[in-house]
């Protein structure tokens, strides 16, 4: 079976009914305001119906959209596995709410390679074979990225950037990083 | 092999089974002819490991699951050497579950751990690839003319011939199924692509987002699920709603309860507002789920002639009077294995006039042999057929072990089954941290005699939480001494015993395993020994090596070494491994921070592996095993309060971040060209961790350190 895939070959059948922007129905009793959110994502106009835009930017990419290179790694901000750019800063989307992002300029690992800061660090991490189970890899190129990006240097970026991997790459990590420089 | 799955919904390897599946005599499993295919579809494989693209992309398919030990690639390189491929050309992918053609040679069992999948496949996928290259060479010649001996196979998946020309394998797969099993092959001989730093083959996926994690696999139609346990570890629901607010379904499962919603943060949400609105049937007996008494029992075990079960599995000479200058308990948790992916399996169940006709699962696994029995295992399916049940192996985001067990696939299945729909069952972080299957605990008791040449004496206990007794298989574990058995060090009077500590505690195995505790107790025994006596670390240890050639070779390599030279040897710590049928050798320097704690400075290990497959892997493995056994040994434990897991998510299970990481070199002896097979390196890298830096902190601060972590109760540094 494929291992593999173009992003956003499947999506999710999300049953939901589109209503106008800011309409609410009753659902048990309950309010729960259905609404349209929009935004740029990797470089395109995004909008996205929700339940509640109290839900995590982590889970409307994945679930909703279907862009799957974000990854849940804990929920509460540690182990930045869920990474990602909002308006040219590296932020944890486990908890940055969809209503917090209207409007804003979203990038996610799917969009890194189109600015050429972010295809480097990936010819880097291929060059120095950087990745082992590879779950942890899109945030930790998010974050290598939103701080090179923001112009830090790349000794500061490699000992600075927090995630979490549990298989341990981290010396790797350090040296791609610190390799940019003298990658084209 | 027996694996059962039994109370807990634990497995249960019986090591010895497993061990001596890899000195069975190993024989190639598949009879190399095309799969069946209806008679529209072109032919296009080589047996059941290699595929042949129109494109001339050479894929091998391998029952082996990669988790980021580089498996897939390493295996493909084996494929792609006696093929004569060019690297570019060649992929990997997962089998389907077929055990008889699929599973470990020698075993027919299909699972991944233990170190075994280099070793296991090496001969018997050379041997499949070899014989399929001479079919290839015979398919030649029956599709453009001449006789196979006139046929050669070129560089880049080509075949030759001196009046036909060059053609490609492709041209070739329709006359396949008209060639014949050769009886014997000659291997290509060359190094091309094996012993080589080639680029693994999943790296590209894993840095642009486009990798299919189990987590990532979406399915027309789905639905989104996750659970709650009960808050006392093995406790059973005996109440819950049958709704929610916001859910689109509540289902029972027994040992948690489901909520399925419209996205996987809903679902974690409501089910962890449920947690009030759920009575649970607590476990029966709370002291053997609780550390403080789990604790006390192992002394009392310790301190008792002939504690209940008591074996000794290995004995030589008589120890007992010859003791007495060591006498040391050594002691480590229950750990947790914190795979960047949590649990997770999706799950679509298809009925026909009421009746489950077929069920098909898309997961991160490492024991595939085990699910078609656990989908059988759910009320209504037990008729399903193999052929009924498909499983599509993913990706693992890290596996260490969990990923071998059942308990999140059987929860998957039933939620599937319940709600008619595709589902996707995804564990939050604190459901998996609470409900793991941990790493035992363990309670060793060392005492050694012992001069200047040596240890003349030892006499080794371990008291461990035990998965074989747990699950009352058998009471033997043999696995609960790996490390203290079959040291390669010259010590004629021994005795290894091992009894199991009763608990209640779900065990599961984690990276190394025993090695994972005993090498703890035995290296830094050892370096007790060494410093009371006054000697050299290394030197001590050669000294009982003299009939271990590699080990000796290692070591030695290991002094010389400018990694281990440069070390300040004041606060360098060196252990030693034989194990997974590698050696490996270890030194840290450590410095201390201005609180106290440990930090690993410096790390150089030797490894000897026997045959390399790639050494970029290698050097991997052994980078990846010093983090995960730093954190390890420096922060974790796992600690239950009348069966309360003590531990939320990595808030209080501290791993390592970039800015701790230590500067690492590794140095890979290679092995006699004409003797060696390849060695494990997945879980070899881990053992010698914990006890290295506690040598290196013996000789800092003066004091032995012998309870694991070093720094119980730390918490994640700021992020």
């Amino acid at each position: 079976m494929i291992l593999f895939r173009t992003p956003l070959a499947f999506l999710p059948d999300t049953s939901q009914q589109p209503v106008p922007s800011g309409a609410s129905r009753k659902r048990e009793g309950k309010d729960i305001a259905m609404a349209q959110v929009s935004f740029i994502l990797n470089g395109s106009a995004k909008t996205v119906t929700v339940d509640s835009i109290k839900t995590p930017l982590l889970w409307v990419l994945r679930d909703v959209i279907g862009l799957t290179g974000t990854k849940y790694g804990c929920g509460v901000e540690i182990c930045g596995a869920c990474t990602v750019m909002v308006n040219g800063r590296p932020e944890k989307s486990c908890d940055t709410t969809i209503g917090e992002v209207a409007g804003a300029n979203i990038m996610t690992i799917e969009g890194l390679k189109s600015d050429p800061l972010g295809a480097r660090l990936q010819k880097a991490w291929l060059q120095y074979q950087v990745p082992q189970c590879g779950f942890c890899q899109s945030g930790m190129l998010m974050a290598a990225y939103g701080r090179l990006k923001a112009g830090e240097s790349v000794s500061s970026t490699a000992n600075g950037i927090p995630n979490l991997c549990q298989c341990g790459t981290f010396q790797r990590v350090k040296d791609a990083i610190m390799a940019i420089p003298t990658i084209a | 092999m027996r694996a059962t799955s039994a109370k807990h919904n634990s497995l249960v390897l019986d090591r010895r089974s497993f061990l001596a599946g890899a000195a069975a005599t190993l024989f190639v499993p598949v009879t190399l002819t095309v799969t069946a295919r209806s008679a529209a579809a072109a032919a296009t494989g080589v047996g059941a490991y290699i595929r042949v693209g129109d494109d001339n992309t050479v894929t091998l398919i391998t029952g082996q699951t990669e988790m980021g030990q580089g498996i897939g690639s390493g295996l493909a390189q084996i494929m792609a050497e006696e093929l004569m491929l060019d690297w570019a050309q060649v992929r990997f992918e997962h089998a389907p579950v077929l055990p008889a053609t699929y599973g470990l040679p020698g075993w027919g069992v299909q699972l991944t751990g233990g170190s075994t999948s280099t070793m296991m496949w090496y001969t018997p996928l050379r041997t499949a690839s070899a014989k399929a290259a001479q079919r290839l060479r015979a398919a030649a010649a029956l599709t453009h003319g001449g006789t196979q001996d006139q046929w050669s196979l070129a560089v880049g998946g080509k075949l030759t011939h001196p009046t036909y020309g060059q053609k490609t394998f492709a041209s070739v797969l329709g006359q396949i199924a008209n060639t014949s099993e050769p009886a014997s092959v000659s291997f290509a001989g060359t190094k091309r692509i094996v012993g080589q730093p080639v680029r693994r083959l999943d790296l590209a996926g894993k840095v642009d987002g486009s990798a299919v994690f189990g987590m990532d696999v979406m399915v027309p139609g789905m639905v989104f699920a996750s659970v709650i346990h009960c808050p006392t570890i093995t406790g059973k629901v005996k109440s819950c709603p049958t709704t929610a607010s916001g859910a689109l379904a509540v289902v029972n499962l027994g040992d948690a309860v489901a909520v399925v919603a419209k996205n996987t943060w809903l679902a974690m949400r409501i089910a962890q507002s449920l947690q009030s609105k759920v009575t649970w049937s607590l476990p029966a007996n709370p002291a053997l789920l609780d550390s403080t008494a789990l604790a006390t029992t192992a002394q009392a075990l310790q301190d008792q002639a002939t504690p209940p079960n008591l074996k000794a599995y290995e004995s030589a000479g008589v120890p007992d009077d010859k003791l007495g200058l060591l006498d040391a308990t050594y002691k480590t948790p229950f750990l947790a294995h914190a795979c960047m992916e949590v649990l997770n399996a999706t799950v679509s169940v298809t009925r026909t006039n009421g009746t489950v006709t077929f069920v098909e699962l898309w997961l991160p696994t490492q024991g595939q042999s085990f699910i078609p029995a656990t989908v059988r295992s759910v009320p209504g399916l037990s008729t399903l057929t193999d052929a009924q049940i498909k499983v599509n192996s993913m990706l693992c985001g890290g596996g260490f072990g969990r990923k071998i067990e059942q308990d999140y696939v059987l929860q998957a299945v039933k939620i599937a089954a319940a709600v008619g729909k595709p589902v996707k069952l995804t564990w939050s972080r604190p459901q998996d941290f609470k409900n793991d299957k941990y790493r035992p605990c363990a309670s060793m008791h060392v005492r050694m005699g012992a001069d200047a040449n040596g240890i003349k004496a030892m006499v080794y206990r371990n008291i461990s939480a035990s998965i074989n007794f747990q699950h009352g298989s058998n009471p033997e574990d043999t696995g609960a001494v790996a490390g203290a058995v079959k040291l390669p060090y010259s010590i004629a009077n021994r005795r290894i015993e091992f009894a199991p500590l009763p608990t209640g505690v779900p065990l599961g195995y984690w990276r190394s395993v025993g090695e994972s505790y005993n090498t703890f107790a035995v290296e830094s025994a050892i370096d007790e020994l060494a410093l009371k006596l006054g000697q050299d670390p290394i030197d001590y240890r050669l000294r009982m090596l003299t009939n271990d050639q590699r080990a000796t070779r290692l070591l030695q390599t290991l002094k010389a070494a400018p990694g281990y030279t440069s070390m300040n040897a004041a606060r360098r710590g060196v252990a030693f491994l034989k194990g997974f049928n590698s050696y490996v050798a270890l030194a840290v320097e450590i410095a201390l921070d201005t609180a106290g704690m440990i930090k690993v400075t410096k790390a150089h290990y030797v490894i000897d592996c026997g045959v390399v497959i790639n050494p970029n892997a290698v050097e991997a493995q052994m980078q990846g095993g010093l983090v995960h056994g730093i954190y390890s040994a420096l922060y974790n434990r796992v600690t239950f309060v009348n069966g309360v897991p003590q531990v939320q998510n990595f808030s209080n299970y501290r791993v390592l971040r970039p800015r701790d990481m230590p500067q690492v070199s590794v140095s890979i002896l290679e092995g006699d060209p004409t003797t060696a097979m390849p060695g494990g390196i997945g879980e070899a890298g881990v053992p010698c961790v914990a006890p290295a830096i506690a040598n290196a902190y013996h000789r800092l601060r003066g004091t032995r350190v012998r309870e694991l972590p070093f720094h119980p109760g730390a918490t994640m540094s700021e992020g």
